[in-house]
């Protein structure tokens, strides 16, 4: 296995781990999100700010995994 | 805001509130002083309790009626007598909506009925026999849904075992979601076939039992054509009724409506007094600038019998008063940003400006393409146009308007035209950078940003705090600096700064870092490194961004690939079109939630109550808000 290899990997896992995660989170939140709504539809900001909490895990992936990509000659 | 007290002769304390509410600037509340009376709950219960009771009648009629787009005829002063009036002809006019809507009602009940019947007549087409049928002989209009003649075969099968020759079974084509079909036998057989039916899984249809005018099956379409045509044209005949009710009656309902909780907020505003066996008291809020006016106003009506005082600041605290956002024309759309978020207390800073520099700014950077930003801009034009003044569709398109104008400044500071088109087509070229190609610099642009507004969060909470809780400014201040210093070092370490500049600001962060914990306690290096990941943060604006370009070019790729060039290029708009909602739909969302989260954190204040000044119901709105106090 060459290091393009090992880099390209690296960098998929950086951001795809952290993607699985923010979409369980997202589950998670936006069934209780509806569900709450459906009882109190003045929450709809704070909802809105729950459902996009968790993608600064991604956010923070792609960051990594761009660094891995162009510190490693990748890009 | 100024607390204000006004004091006057008890028998006048009506005669005050009428004033009070004709200047529409006073928020009251009730008075501190506890040596005071206050009015009783039970003042003007029973005119309440009949205003109520007419409020509930005239809204039931104004259900039951269609009352749209009128202007509602609002009476000068509603009398006990009006009221009664008004009441009565309410409930007729009730009844007689309700009676016409019920006779609709059955009318469309019964032509809908029809059609069902049509349909199955048309559905079962030459199976119809001329005439009815012979004495003795039953028919089953049935639909074979499985369809193909399968299913056929083995119902005749089923149908041979059980009855022998016994039977007539008439098969049509095939139309929609199956085949009709018509079995004729002996009414002594019905209840073998009835088995058979059931085992197959066949569906048996009603047909009406009585025909109009004793027709034959066959002959009773075109009777029953015309009865549903009467039946449409009679429904259409009571909504007209309906309607013309509505016009007639719906201003003066809407009007007399709106006049019941103007009197109602009178009187819940007569109960926030307190008494004397002489005199009144009355307290309440009233904005700085509105004061003179208020007190010439009732010096006007009362002379020297009602008085008009200033309360002193001292003697009251911040939190107790109203809040009233108050900005220049040019931020007060975005004001809708921060009034999603509960309202900062008072004399804490209102966050409006900054959101109206940054939010349009964050979506432009994030979107930045020219065409994208004319299109958005076409779009808030049209909602600016179709919006009344001061609604919140206004401020949505003029919040819209500021980020389609940032959107094509980045636009041409990328370089982009519907992604690369604009350099494809016209050679359209970025300004500053390319952004497909410049990752890092975008990604640093990006952290830039969020440490820059980060750092001015962390000011504006020093600057807010620093009168009563000086130990949390210097905290704040501290965050600040070590963001800086924290920044000062990274720049340095890869050469963007001078070399020199590592050693001093890590140094310095060792020195400030001991300072933050006697500071802010032994929690604040995870608060430290939570702002750190607060900066980072801000990478979103060019993840996003990133992923905005791409899938612009993707779009443009598809001209060349997929069959002809006017396929490729309607199927790369369809992808524009899908990039362009998700473009403006992705920045809102994040743009907010950068404001929300990352940058109100460090100084945001909320629990503010809303200023809500007593004033005349007027409008719609106007009762909406005070059915909320």
């Amino acid at each position: 296995m060459n290091d393009v290899f090992w880099l390209t990997l690296s960098a998929a896992l950086a951001v795809g781990i952290p993607a699985l995660a923010t979409a369980w989170a997202q589950s998670k939140i936006g069934s209780s999100v509806a569900a709450t709504l459906a009882e109190k539809p003045e929450l709809s900001t704070t909802a809105i700010l729950m459902i996009a909490i968790p993608e600064t895990m991604v956010v923070l992936g792609f960051v990594v995994a761009l660094v891995i990509m162009l510190q490693g000659g990748g890009g | 805001m100024s607390r204000v007290r006004i004091l006057g002769p008890r028998h006048r304390l009506s005669e005050m509130v009428g004033v009070l509410q004709d200047a529409g600037t006073v928020h009251l509340t009730r008075p501190s002083a506890e040596a005071l009376h206050p009015v009783p709950e039970s003042l003007h219960r029973d005119e309440e309790s009949r205003l109520r009771e007419a409020l509930e009648n005239v809204e039931a009629t104004l259900e039951a009626l269609p009352v749209q787009d009128v202007q509602p005829e609002i009476p000068d002063a509603i009398s006990a007598e009006d009221l009664r009036r008004w009441e009565q002809l309410a409930e007729r006019l009730r009844r007689r909506a309700e009676d016409l809507t019920g006779r609709a009602r059955e009318l469309e009940r019964r032509a809908v009925d029809l059609d069902r019947f049509l349909d199955l007549f048309r559905r079962f087409g030459d199976l119809l026999p001329e005439e009815p049928g012979n004495d003795g002989v039953r028919s089953w209009f049935l639909v074979l849904r499985t369809g193909g003649s399968d299913s056929t075969d083995r119902l005749r099968g089923a149908l041979e075992e059980k009855l022998g020759e016994g039977f007539e079974l008439t098969v049509g084509e095939e139309r929609g979601e199956g085949r009709a079909a018509v079995l004729r036998a002996s009414g002594e057989a019905a209840r073998g076939i009835d088995d058979v039916l059931s085992g197959a899984g066949v569906e048996e249809v009603g047909l009406p039992t009585r025909l109009p005018g004793g027709a034959s099956l066959a002959g009773a379409t075109d009777a029953m054509r015309e009865r549903r045509s009467e039946l449409r044209d009679k429904v259409q005949r009571l909504e007209r009724e309906r309607q013309g009710l509505a016009a007639e009656h719906g201003p003066g309902l809407l009007g007399v409506r709106l006049a019941i909780r103007d009197r109602l907020a009178r009187i819940e505003a007569l109960r926030t007094a307190a008494r004397t066996d002489r005199a009144f008291v009355l307290e309440g809020w009233v904005p700085e600038e509105e004061l003179d006016g208020l007190r010439q106003r009732i010096e006007n009506d009362f002379g020297d019998a009602a008085a008009l005082e200033k309360i002193a600041t001292e003697k009251w605290r911040g939190e107790q008063a109203p809040v009233a956002l108050s900005n220049p024309r040019i931020f007060r759309p975005f004001e809708a940003v921060t009034r999603m978020l509960p309202l900062p207390t008072y004399g804490s800073i209102d966050p409006t400006p900054y959101v109206a520099v940054f939010f349009p700014m964050f979506f432009g950077i994030i979107l930045g393409d020219v065409a994208y930003g004319l299109t958005l801009g076409a779009l808030a034009a049209w909602l600016h146009h179709r919006s009344d003044a001061d609604s919140i569709l206004r401020s949505v398109s003029e919040v819209a308007g500021a980020c389609a104008a940032f959107t094509v400044v980045f636009g041409f500071v990328y370089g982009e035209f519907l992604g690369d088109l604009g350099h494809r087509v016209f050679g359209l070229e970025p300004l500053i950078f390319d952004r497909e190609d410049a990752l890092i610099p975008f990604l640093g642009l990006a952290v830039a940003l969020g440490v820059v507004h980060v750092l001015i969060g962390f000011i504006l909470g020093a600057v807010s705090s620093v009168r009563d809780e000086p130990r949390e400014a210097v905290g704040r201040g501290l965050y600040a600096l070590m963001v800086v210093l924290v920044a000062v070092a990274l720049l340095a370490a890869v050469r963007i700064l001078p070399g020199a500049f590592f050693t001093p600001a890590v140094v310095a962060l060792l020195v400030a870092f001991p300072v933050l914990i006697i500071v802010e306690g032994v929690l604040a290096p995870v608060e430290l490194i939570s702002t750190l990941g607060n900066v980072l943060s801000y990478a979103r604006i060019m993840a996003l961004g990133t992923a905005s370009v791409v899938m612009a070019v993707v779009a443009n790729e598809l001209v060349g690939t997929v069959g002809s060039a006017l396929v490729g290029a309607l199927f790369g708009l369809l992808f524009h079109l899908v990039n362009f909602a998700l473009g403006v739909f992705g920045p809102t969302i994040h743009g907010l939630r950068l404001h929300y989260v990352e940058f109100f954190d460090k100084f945001y204040s909320p629990g503010g109550e809303q200023y809500r000044p007593f004033r005349h119901v007027r409008s719609e709105d106007r009762a909406a808000a005070s059915l909320d106090t």
